[in-house]
């Protein structure tokens, strides 16, 4: 394959993306997270029903008044769906940034600094990645929870429980998940460090701050932004997984695992409201699905190998 | 790829595979992992353990199997298998029958009651059961170091419960002994009309004493562990099964119709369901463990048991903090509360709302009437409180449990209960989901605003339910006292009139359930067990739901269902009693 025929050659950015469209799967599957976060974001304000507006509609299944069909309350799945959308991506989202600032400062400074430094930091993360993360993100939250709580409180904010409950999950996933980028960091960082670029602008007088924020953190970016796709559907799926089991978002606010443990509530050999089971699911499924293709053609497109 | 790479990949990896089995380290360890694959594949495929001769899904996972602590009707089921008081109840119709205790006599004015211990009863052991150990048990119940909520089931002794208090300490002043080894005398402040059932109910029961003091709070763990009812404790693995095994010393060994006998804590209600209709389950008996959502499928199915039932679903105020410390608050919260909505979505219409605390059906009782649904009134009260259309009402939680997900019926009733409130009060109320063992602490400490309750009765009568909520009682967990209250239900228990008894009960309940609401009555429970009657035997519908696990058997040749489709129900005593 041949790049940058023209006259000029292309940025790093820009090949990327060259490669990133060629891509098929992966531009199909932006462009499904495109919608589903469109539509989320579109939808309810439109709908005619609230995410927790109760009707005595209850169970009825998917017709052109509900269009996905209705909960045990009567409420609209379609609304919730989407409530859920914004819940489970926004704490993807934000999980993804603890992660990406964690991780980032932590294996740049490690790998920068190396020697002792480096040996105490990823040993600190060795033992982290001991510890069963989910658990961590329990006992994270547990123990953060009531501090939240305090400091919202004492904001005089009128939707404490609810924020708290999501500030706190945004920080315990984030703070579990990481361990692995720190190391992929390093890594780069440790590899870059010796680079003959960087021994220049060092033997120049630059200062290890200047080095980081100039050398080596824009060279690491690619590497960071694959990961980090790569780690947004475990975050988001985490997220589920916790209130599936009852302790992430608080009812009667909706997210994804909490939809679908609803919906196998009603997996039984008498009577199956099965549009509770399926479009949760279906919707959750498609989207971790969606955000893995899309950090494999992101991680394709960055890789510089390829161009060789 | 093209045809000729996969013939050089496919020639490379023949060649590694070739490499390996040269390698002896490799083979070595090609072996070791296949065992290991073999011994995990075989350890799934076969248990250790026999099967159980009949599996029951008893609901939540037992906090404890110490008689004298527990306070929920699944782990009572459990530790009355295991630990017999002197009287049991009949399996047919709950009424007390001989346990422990062979005979009785009660004294002409009903206060004294001497029982006969009988002489075979022995412990899994071997050691003989004798009257010092029913002493030392009861004295254990009334010792405040063991805590137990239900020590309160002993107060209509003499001056149990100024022992309890501290305020009497000469052990004999206190109003049972055991006078030699097989008599034990207890004496009543009163005539209690129920006292025979109490003497079946778990804090009454006979315990090991001398591995309890060898082990202390772990005695459950000690092996072997000396019971004295129909089974012994085989195995409790948490989460998983409490497996039982007949005891073969037991006085009635020859009436244990099961040698093992599994008992599951499942609390979701569908998964009962499934583990029912794949055969896994042979019995689900649970007032949780009804899919209500299935209600009207399953109502009419013969190996659905519907029977009369005291159980009381309701929701408690913690009234020792502002707002809910005004009664005004808390009768607009009741006024509020539409019952028959919430019945009718959530168990689509089956179910008795309740305005009332102690269920129909209770013997020698009728309830006054309580509030029912006043959104007007309910307002009204909310404004002379301070509140007019909920304005500056402070943000409140209502805590219920769930063992997982949100979906549990507890966590319905809550979204409901939310939904009515917002409408009709102007009033927002936070959902606080917890575990529910962290739940029954929190509601023990006062550590709640608004929370879900429910209570069954433990014998048949009107002061199962009244005296929860005497101030002293340790199952009240409101904060609520009411020196009238705690008068009335006194003075009802001192009565020996049936009718005078049932209009001091009635002027306690109007307190309790118009006036000072530190509780609000939801719904009665209807009483569903499920279970193949051409399968199973053993159990007979009750107003208590006493089902002892002793009799229970699965039966070795189904019978073919009765002419009228429905397999006969065995009502009155049974056959295989004593």
């Amino acid at each position: 394959m041949s790049e940058g025929q023209g006259t000029t050659p292309l940025s790093p950015g820009r090949r990327a993306w060259r490669r990133f469209r060629q891509h098929r799967i992966a531009v199909a599957s932006a462009w499904f997270l495109l919608c589903v976060i469109g539509f989320a974001v579109v939808y309810p304000p439109l709908a005619r029903y609230g995410p927790n507006e109760l009707s005595a509609a209850q169970f009825a299944p998917p017709s052109a008044a509900h269009w996905l069909g209705t909960d045990v309350h009567g409420r609209d799945l379609l609304v919730r769906l989407c409530h859920g959308a914004r819940i489970s991506l926004l704490v993807g989202v934000a999980g993804a940034g603890v992660c990406l600032v964690m991780g980032v400062v932590w294996g740049a400074v490690a790998g920068y600094w190396g020697g002792r430094v480096d040996s105490v930091m990823m040993r600190a993360v060795d033992v982290l990645y001991c510890v069963p993360s989910i658990i961590l993100a329990i006992v994270l939250m547990a123990v953060l929870e009531p501090v939240f709580r305090r400091w919202l409180d004492a904001w005089h904010c009128t939707k404490t429980p609810a924020l708290a409950r999501l500030g706190v999950l945004f920080l315990a996933l984030g703070a579990v998940s990481w361990l692995t980028m720190a190391r992929v960091v390093r890594g780069q960082v440790l590899s870059l460090r010796s680079r003959a670029f960087v021994d220049a602008s060092r033997v120049l007088g630059a200062s290890p701050v200047w080095i980081l924020r100039r050398h080596i953190v824009p060279n690491v970016l690619g590497v960071v932004i694959v990961y980090l796709t790569l780690a947004l559907p475990g975050i988001v799926l985490a997220e589920s997984f916790l209130s599936f089991l009852g302790i992430g978002v608080q009812m009667p606010l909706a997210s994804w695992g909490s939809l679908l443990a609803e919906g196998t509530e009603q997996i039984n050999p008498i009577r199956i409201y099965w549009w509770l089971l399926v479009y949760p699911g279906g919707l959750l499924v498609a989207t971790l699905l969606a955000l893995n293709f899309l950090g494999d053609g992101l991680r394709d497109a960055w890789d510089i190998r390829r161009d060789s | 790829m093209s045809i000729a790479g996969r013939a050089t990949a496919k020639r490379r990896w023949g060649r590694f595979l070739l490499d390996l089995r040269a390698h002896r380290t490799a083979r070595r360890a090609w072996g070791g992992a296949a065992g290991m694959v073999l011994v995990l594949l075989l350890n799934g495929c076969f248990r250790a353990e026999p099967p159980a001769d009949v599996v029951i899904v008893n609901g939540n996972e037992p906090e404890s199997l110490d008689p004298q602590i527990v306070t929920g009707v699944s782990e009572m089921r459990i530790t009355k298998a295991l630990f017999d008081g002197l009287i049991r109840l009949d399996p047919t119709n709950a009424a007390p029958m001989p346990g422990l205790a062979e005979r009785w006599e009660v004294s002409a004015d009903g206060k004294i009651y001497t029982f006969h211990l009988r002489t075979n009863a022995v412990w899994s052991t071997g050691d003989p059961i004798t009257s010092a150990d029913v002493e030392w048990s009861w004295f254990r119940a009334l010792d405040p170091a063991t805590a137990s909520d239900y020590a309160g089931q002993l107060f209509g002794i003499r001056n149990a419960e100024n022992w309890y208090n501290g305020e009497v300490t000469n052990r004999a002043a206190v109003g049972f002994r055991a006078v030699d080894a097989h008599t034990f005398q207890v004496e009543l402040n009163v005539p209690l009309a129920f006292f025979l059932e109490l003497c079946a109910f778990p804090t009454l029961a006979v315990l090991p004493r001398r591995t309890i003091e060898a082990h202390g709070d772990r005695w459950l763990h000690a092996r072997p562990l000396p019971t004295s009812g129909a089974f012994t404790l085989e195995a409790w693995r948490v989460n998983d099964k409490v497996r039982l095994r007949r005891n073969p010393r037991y006085w009635d060994v020859a009436h244990t119709a099961s040698e093992i006998v599994d008992v599951l804590p499942v609390s979701s209600p569908n998964t009962a369901l499934n583990l029912y209709a794949t055969g896994a389950a042979d019995i689900v008996w649970d007032k949780d463990l009804v899919p209500a959502e299935l209600m009207d499928a399953l109502v009419g199915r013969p190996d659905f048991h519907n029977f009369t039932y005291l159980g009381t679903y309701f929701y408690r105020f913690n009234v020792t903090e502002p707002p809910l410390n005004d009664a005004r608050v808390r009768r607009a919260f009741a006024l509020a509360t539409d019952k028959t909505r919430l019945i009718g979505k959530l168990t689509r219409g089956i179910g008795r709302p309740a305005s009332h605390f102690v269920p129909d059906g209770v013997a020698h009782y009728s309830s006054p009437p309580g509030l029912g649904y006043d959104p007007e009134a309910a307002r009204a009260a909310l404004a002379a409180a301070g509140f007019p259309g909920g304005s500056g009402f402070p943000r409140l939680t209502y805590t219920f449990f769930a063992a997982s997900g949100g979906a549990n019926l507890h966590g319905k009733i809550a979204v409901e209960l939310q939904q009515m409130w917002r409408e009709v009060l102007g009033v927002e109320i936070e959902l606080r989901q917890i575990e529910r063992k962290v739940f029954y602490a929190s509601q023990s400490k006062l550590d709640y605003q608004i929370s879900t309750s429910s209570w069954i009765g433990d014998y048949n009568d009107a002061n199962t339910f009244l005296d929860l909520f005497r101030g002293a009682s340790g199952n009240n967990r409101t904060g609520w006292k009411n020196a009238r209250y705690d008068a009335l239900v006194a003075a009802a228990n001192a009565e020996t009139d049936p009718t005078r008894r049932a209009g001091l009960f009635r002027q306690a309940e109007t307190i309790l359930i118009a006036e000072e609401v530190p509780i609000v009555p939801v719904y009665f429970y209807l009483g569903y067990n499920y279970y193949d009657d051409r399968k199973i035997g053993g159990l007979w519908p009750n107003i208590l739901d006493e089902h002892p696990i002793q009799f229970i058997f699965k039966r070795r040749s189904p019978h073919p269902p009765s002419a009228s489709g429905r397999p006969e129900k065995r009502v009155g005593r049974a056959a295989t009693r004593s």
